[in-house]
């Protein structure tokens, strides 16, 4: 009976063609041509000189604004690795000179506003989202955040365990611990590789967050932005009040950064964990946006990993479904040089099986020009989809923020697509070969060893990393 | 499918419990339209920028599955992504004898494995063997993840699908010229989907079960905690299914469960942002109207039992140890329901919340908490607190402090301070809502799904400001109790871990 019913539905699925008069193939469609022009925020520089993105647009009644700091865990002083993470999250955390860190809440969530800061590897924001109405006194509370943070000492005290507490909590999560293991293998040497420890966290006091504070957040070195529903002169007085008339007694001085240490040493790390599916990640330093090979590098990046067309998503997921998650990329730095990582998850005893493929996939990419249809298919995705960069005000506005933050060229968005489009297959393989180097790969693995289908040292010399 | 929120576990918060007295915007800017075939249209029009969000949700889920075919829907889930009898392939004529075969060897070795210790292991090995070389065979003719290359080379974002207990999403986001493309691929799919490379795309499914439950402390304990907490409903079942579910799982049944549901008049679509919703309906019209209608998703008549008692679970993993507790509560729509997303927003909204200050900040017993109601909307679904000890303190104390928290609402009054800075909060989220396509197309889906109507959301704030501190501790003190709980454990064993 049951089979009888679906036999009739299937019937029933099955007249009619798919496409006819009134339906068009997917493959041959046509499209009315888009108009498009890259949204442009109003530039201007505050009466002490920091520069300011606006852009308006009233169709919802909230404003966002934005600082961009330079700074970072770049910056960490040895032995306290941590500090600017810490810093970062007490500026906002930490209540104001003129409000306690519990009244700063108040306020504030009364208000449905929101002011938020963190510090990341070069970079900080401090980011505050407010309804329209109260924009003046929300605008006030991020200039004390950034201008007068008090960084309450029990507050301080509370984020310093918690960080403790994530320390002890980062193995849990097996995927989580061979990303941060792979980082500190790719960087080995300098302040990116550093990953903050217990010791390291407990030797940061209050007074090296005041001072790290002092030295990074300053007028003249960062960036606001400005976006949603506000009047124009209105808001350029409000902060030439709150941040314009900010003159810093010193002039700034950023310590300098080291070089990245270029090292090509191949290793093969392990973390034993008793579960039935073995993380892999492998990769080694990648590019910085100023390289030439920068736009050969995006469209490698899709046609290798970047896609769920990818060469990887395609032989080890979809053919062979050995993983739920395959990918590459090319983390293309701004600063420093980027990384390449390539990872996947896959039952233990396809573990030796997977790298092999995952490796002699990315080699292969050196050996041979891509195809004409892969390029082709990379280029029209990334130059159709580019618009998507910029759907909201505030994403507007932040991307040009960054583009100036990091150097970009005057240039870049609007030649963006057309560079895209100039790629050839032989620049791609030119990339390919200056940019990967599988006999230079770090190879990070967490897995149950005992279960491996070859052991790992048909990969090279392993060190097993101990787990607290 | 790429990156699914499954069951969304621990993230739902306030995107499940939602938001708006008037919702801002919202009323006047939504345009309906219901087909002949029961197909359901909704869109905003935004010309933001010249993109448009289109989401298709079906009201079916893992809730509707029966116990010999559970984990179908996420299953099926992927399988819709395979194609179609024009799009995936190049001969689908020549193809489908082929499927058949692989469908006939699989039913095949899946009936030697359920005989367990009595199958034949050579036997299962020979199949398995021919299987794989029948997929392969069958391989020739495929176009590979044609829907995904066809949306990306047209500048396509975010393609992507969810299942959870209640519903099944697919989503994605295109340049608003390309609007027909979508409605071109997804109606072909509702109309004609071949679940092709299905043992293929199991063996990933799998994976991804390894992937986000086995090997991963935090998820395997919130598993084991829901399915202690229910012992008749289905929302205690993992929507991925046991890994024994999965197993078992064939192209047979994910093409029973796809014919009796995934249906328009199942089905909710909302399209928003660089659109003509005229032109839009005609659209949809010319390519969905008369794809023909299925079996409506039946209700889930089984009820949980009332709990007579605490439950306790324990997970052992190598992870420090977190602490889950559960009530059960009330329904979407269900009277009080509201006043459980007033408490969990006492509770654990923002940095003045209560938990916060008291667990986090005061007696700084944990590192992070956090309320939520889940596993679904639909049905009774569990009031939930989550939280991490801080070493040295222990679950068992976090347990505690946890539930004088709750006791202190029986006790005590909440203020109004608190009450109206709640509402302020649902007044924002509602107009931040409105800021994307994508955020508006997933609420109106999800709130005409399971609520009956996107109109919830216009009526929604003031039902929540209707609610007073009687209102809360009444419905503390109704369901907040010992009997009513189950309470999930992490405990940490040596590092290694305990082999699973």
């Amino acid at each position: 009976m049951r089979t009888c019913f679906t036999t009739l539905l299937i019937t029933l699925c099955c007249l009619g063609t798919a496409w006819g008069a009134d339906r068009e193939n997917p493959r041959t469609m046509q499209f009315p041509p888009l108009h498009f022009t890259i949204p442009r925020a109003e530039r201007l520089l505050l009466d002490n000189g920091t520069p300011v993105y606006l852009l308006e647009d009233h169709e919802l009644p909230i404003v966002t604004v934005s600082a961009l700091i330079h700074t970072g865990s770049v910056y960490d002083p040895p032995g306290k690795s941590g500090l600017a993470a810490l810093t970062g999250a007490q500026l906002r955390g930490g209540g104001t000179t003129r409000l306690t860190a519990a009244q700063l809440d108040d306020e504030l969530e009364y208000m449905a506003s929101s002011v938020e800061s963190s510090f990341g590897a070069d970079s900080g924001t401090v980011t505050m989202t407010t309804l329209t109405r109260n924009l003046p006194r929300s605008l006030e509370l991020f200039g004390d955040i950034l201008h007068h943070p008090r960084f309450d000492e029990q507050r301080f005290t509370v984020a310093r365990q918690r960080a403790l507490e994530a320390i002890r909590r980062q193995n849990d999560d097996p995927k989580e611990l061979a990303d941060r293991e792979l980082i500190r293998a790719i960087y080995r040497g300098h302040p990116l590789g550093v990953i903050p420890t217990a010791a390291s966290i407990t030797a940061i006091t209050r007074t090296d967050l005041t001072a790290f504070q002092q030295r990074f957040v300053r007028p003249d070195n960062l960036i606001i932005t400005v976006a949603g529903d506000f009047n124009r002169n209105a808001i350029v007085d409000r902060l030439n009040r709150l941040i314009g008339s900010w003159r810093p007694a010193t002039p700034l001085a950023l310590p300098a950064v080291p070089p990245v240490p270029q090292t090509v040493t191949p290793e093969v790390l392990f973390a034993r964990k008793r579960i039935n599916q073995t993380v892999i990640r492998l990769g080694h330093l990648g590019i910085t946006k100023d390289d030439p090979d920068l736009y050969a590098v995006r469209l490698l990046d899709f046609i290798l990993g970047g896609s769920f067309t990818s060469r990887l998503m395609m032989e080890i997921r979809t053919n062979q479904g050995l993983a739920y998650n395959v990918d590459s990329a090319f983390d293309v730095g701004r600063r420093f040089p980027g990384t390449f990582i390539a990872e996947t998850e896959t039952k233990a005893d396809t573990t030796a099986r997977t790298i092999s493929l995952m490796t002699s996939i990315i080699a292969g990419i050196r050996t041979a020009p891509v195809s004409a249809e892969e390029l082709t298919l990379a280029k029209e995705s990334i130059i159709n989809s580019f618009l998507f960069a910029f759907t909201t005000p505030a994403s507007i506005v932040n991307q040009e923020a960054r583009l100036e933050f990091y150097g970009y060229p005057p240039d870049y968005l609007d030649r963006y697509r057309q560079r895209i489009a100039a790629v050839t297959r032989e620049e791609v393989l030119q990339a390919a070969r200056r940019h990967l180097h599988p006999d230079a790969f770090k190879l990070v693995v967490v897995g149950d060893d005992r279960r491996f289908d070859r052991p790992l040292s048909s990969f090279g010399a392993v060190r097993t990393l101990p787990l607290p | 499918m790429m990156r699914h929120l499954i069951s969304g576990c621990l993230l739902l918060i306030w995107l499940t419990a939602p938001l708006p007295l008037q919702a801002a915007g919202l009323d006047g800017r939504v345009v309906e339209h219901t087909y002949q075939n029961g197909l359901k249209l909704l869109m905003v029009e935004r010309h933001t920028s010249p993109t448009v969000s289109a989401w298709i949700r079906f009201k079916v889920g893992s809730v509707n599955e029966r116990s010999d075919e559970r984990g179908v829907a996420h299953m099926l889930e992927h399988m819709l992504f395979k194609g179609t009898k024009t799009l995936g392939t190049t001969d689908y004529a020549a193809e489908k004898p082929l499927l058949d075969k692989i469908e006939a060897t699989a039913q095949l070795m899946m009936a030697e494995q359920a005989k367990e210790k009595k199958g034949d292991p050579a036997r299962i090995a020979a199949l398995q063997a021919r299987l794989a070389a029948l997929e392969k065979e069958a391989e020739r003719y495929v176009v590979k993840d044609e829907f995904f290359d066809l949306y990306s080379r047209n500048g396509g974002v975010g393609y992507n699908a969810f299942t959870a207990k209640d519903g099944t999403t697919y989503l994605i986001s295109l340049p608003s010229n390309k609007l027909e493309l979508w409605a071109a691929i997804e109606s072909d799919r509702m109309r004609d989907p071949v679940l092709r490379e299905f043992y293929t795309e199991r063996a990933v499914v799998m994976e991804e079960r390894r992937r986000s439950y086995d090997a991963e402390p935090s998820a395997k304990l919130w598993e084991t905690f829901l399915a202690a907490s229910y012992q008749a409903h289905p929302y205690g079942q993992p929507t991925i299914g046991w890994m024994s579910d999965i197993q078992f799982l064939s192209r047979t049944k994910a093409e029973r469960f796809l014919h009796r549901y995934y249906a328009p008049n199942n089905a909710v679509i909302a399209v928003v942002g660089d659109i003509n919703p005229q032109q839009v309906i005609r659209l949809v019209g010319r390519y969905f109207g008369e794809i023909p209608p299925g079996t409506p998703v039946p209700t889930v008549t089984v009820q949980e039992e009332p709990q007579r008692g605490e439950r306790r679970v324990e997970v052992r993993a190598d992870a420090e140890p977190e602490v889950l507790i559960g009530f059960h509560k009330t329904a979407l729509g269900d009277k009080d329901d509201e006043v459980f997303d007033v408490i969990s927003a006492l509770l654990s909204q923002g940095r003045t919340s209560r938990l916060y200050r008291s667990l986090v900040l005061k007696k700084q017993l944990a590192s992070d908490v956090s309320t939520f109601t889940a596993p679904g909307s639909l049905y009774p679904s569990l009031f939930v607190l989550a939280a991490s000890p801080r070493a040295p303190h222990t679950a068992g104390e976090v347990e505690q402090a946890l539930l004088d928290e709750l006791d202190r609402l029986k006790k005590e009054p909440v203020t109004p301070w608190e009450l109206q800075k709640i509402l302020n909060q649902l007044e924002f989220q509602e107009i931040r809502r409105m800021g994307t396509n994508g955020g508006l197309a997933r609420n109106l889906t999800e709130y005409e799904a399971v609520a009956g109507s996107w109109r919830y959301l216009l009526t929604y704030r003031a039902k929540v400001a209707r609610v007073t501190p009687a209102d809360i501790q009444r419905v503390a003190r109704a369901w907040f109790t010992r009997s009513n709980r189950t309470v999930g454990i992490l405990t940490k064993t040596a590092t290694g871990g305990t082999t699973p």
